[in-house]
């Protein structure tokens, strides 16, 4: 359809209006994880878009206890966040995705667990606050707080109605032709989906599992009820990162921001395809 | 139980050709394949339903000095669940809830449908401009929540935009005012969550079918009626879905709006969520939160179901 020349102005004046509300937040934290202390909270005239001496200081600061010019230490490092993050987050996804494509397969193919869709829905529609307290005490009873394990059966369990809901989309759109001829060559079931499917879905199961990485890496408000020390992920630590001694810490949680950030962004574009049957339950495909 | 099922529908679905060994075989596998999330999802309800329930008719707190499963002896005679009705606090935190979805989630669906309209057909730079705009939703809550505590500073960079506009200095408090960081939590989510109504708008919005757009334009409607009588129509669906979908996630809103004001200045942010992290973690008192949540989660339940029926009912209707 040819639109008109006005409507062309107004929709590029539009979007850039829309592209630089979107990108000043991410900016401004980009930029002030690389300012030096002395710029971090300049106000007025003093107050710069663009760090005047731009610093990898804050970067030292999160990973090597200390930089030049912060007095202060951290007692611990970002490193082990980051690990602690990592290994919920990745285990996590793996808890998901392996129950997940197993009983959407379950379901899509032999009709199995006929109240699983629901019961999933379920799940993501309560509050996580309003079931943490049993989890929290089971959790504590089975010595599983503050461990990056105990974090990835939860986030197991949280994101396994993505995982559920996507792979079963996946699996009703697939053809069945090759499963079936598969059949009357003698293959059993199992290995139908083990050796056919499955090696045939690795794109759609590549995508889910991206989409609940990025959801399980995106928990604060878990993470922060299930670990107190050992195994904080990066959003806990990074919010106890300034102390009454130290007063906001500005550059070192923007640095810290920073890592926390990236990850998801890249992967998000990377699925961008599916990322609408994600967030619906598949309701809705591209 | 889902062995039998199974059985069932495989013969609904009429596979006649196969014996009945491999149906055996397949009922069997759907049935071990199901498992391991039927017990996930039993592990993550039932027994904490139960315990919920228990606790929530005790005085039980961690501090107690007895563990859970002794907590009858502080049997309370179900005095939280009138504590709950009289509870101020609580009622004001959920008035507030109520308030932040009626603000967030209609300004969001507005946005989006906006720009979803705008990146209706082809233009130069649609790809480019798609990814960036798609970015908030992608970043971490909490992270985001730290962008703009940072930005709504009194000496941060809101104000200097805004200095920049009026041309006098602007030194507003804005986390520290009860009104101005409601608004700023307000903010801060409209900010990340937009991008997800354009997003499923979009892809609504594209799969309105062209030819019908065609005939109405040749019919001498203009762009607005074109938009009001048929593709709103066509995307109902598509619009219930995305609504549905903000409105359950913004009720839950923790992560952002805790980093920037912690609930206050005072209680002036505190939502529902964080009001029940509050006495989870600073009160202690876990028998009265426990009837908290379970009054929530009974609440919830009932406004489900019922939209569900709902649901199921605009479904039958031929579209």
């Amino acid at each position: 359809m040819k639109r008109s020349v006005p409507f062309e102005i107004f929709r590029y004046a539009a979007i850039f209006a829309a592209l630089a509300v979107t990108l000043v937040p991410i900016l401004w934290m980009v930029s002030m994880a690389f300012k030096p202390i002395g710029e971090w909270s300049a106000t007025g005239a003093d107050l710069t878009w663009w760090p005047k001496h731009p610093t990898l200081a804050n970067f030292q600061f999160v990973f090597g206890h200390s930089a030049n010019d912060l007095i202060v230490a951290l007692d611990h490092t970002a490193l082990k966040p980051i690990l602690s993050s990592l290994l919920s987050a990745v285990f996590g996804t793996a808890i998901a995705m392996s129950a997940g494509t197993a009983a959407a397969y379950g379901l899509s193919r032999f009709g199995s667990g006929q109240n699983l869709p629901l019961a999933l829905i379920q799940l993501r529609l309560f509050p996580p606050m309003a079931v943490m307290i049993p989890v929290m005490i089971m959790w504590a009873f089975l010595n599983l707080n503050d461990t990056w394990w105990g974090l990835a059966l939860i986030y197991g369990i949280v994101t396994l109605p993505f995982a559920f809901w996507l792979m079963k989309t996946f699996f009703d759109d697939m053809p069945r032709e090759i499963e079936e001829a598969a059949l009357v060559e003698g293959c059993s079931r199992l290995r139908v989906f083990t050796r056919i499917t499955l090696p045939m879905m690795r794109g759609p199961l590549a995508s889910a599992a991206l989409f609940v990485f990025i959801l399980n890496w995106s928990d604060y408000l878990i993470a922060l009820l299930l670990t107190t020390r050992e195994w904080v992920t990066i959003p806990v630590y990074m919010a106890s990162l300034s102390s009454s001694m130290t007063g906001q810490l500005y550059g070192a949680k923007a640095a810290l921001g920073l890592i926390a950030a990236v990850p998801p962004v890249i992967m998000g574009i990377a699925i961008q395809r599916h990322l609408v049957r994600g967030l619906t339950f598949g309701a809705l495909k591209q | 139980m889902s062995a039998v099922t199974a059985t069932i529908s495989e013969d609904k679905m009429g596979t006649a050709r196969a014996r009945p060994a491999m149906r055996d075989e397949g009922a069997r596998l759907g049935f071990r394949l199901t498992l391991p999330a039927q017990l996930l999802v039993l592990f993550i309800s039932a027994f904490p339903l139960l315990m919920q329930l228990y606790i929530s008719v005790t005085d039980w707190s961690p501090l107690s000095g007895v563990g859970w499963w002794s907590a009858w002896e502080m049997w309370n005679s179900f005095a939280n669940y009138t504590d709950l009705a009289a509870d101020t606090r609580f009622w004001s935190a959920l008035q507030r809830t109520a308030v932040v979805m009626l603000v967030c989630v209609p300004a969001e669906f507005l946005l989006g449908l906006a720009l979803a309209t705008l990146f209706a057909d082809d233009f130069p730079g649609k790809r480019i401009f798609y990814s960036i705009l798609l970015m908030p939703m992608m970043v971490v809550p909490a992270v985001a929540g730290y962008m703009f505590f940072m930005l709504f500073q009194s000496g941060g960079p809101v104000n200097d935009i805004l200095s920049t506009i009026t041309g006098t200095r602007v030194t507003i408090a804005w986390l520290s005012d009860p009104t101005l960081a409601l608004i700023a939590v307000m903010v801060a989510d409209i900010w990340q969550w937009t991008p997800l109504m354009f997003l499923i708008l979009l892809a609504g919005l594209v799969g309105v079918p062209e030819d019908q757009i065609k005939a109405a334009t040749l019919l001498g409607a203009n762009p607005w009626q074109r938009f009001v009588t048929i593709v709103l129509p066509k995307m109902k669906t598509i619009i219930i879905i995305a609504l549905a979908i903000r409105v359950i996630e913004n009720f839950k809103i923790f992560d952002t709006l805790y980093i920037m004001t912690g609930g206050g200045p005072g209680v002036a942010t505190e939502t529902i969520s964080v009001y029940i992290y509050k006495v989870t973690t600073q009160d202690l008192i876990w028998g009265y939160v426990a009837a908290i949540a379970l009054a929530i989660l009974i609440v919830l339940s009932i406004v489900a179901v019922y939209a569900m029926k709902r649901m199921a009912k605009t479904r039958e209707m031929p579209a």
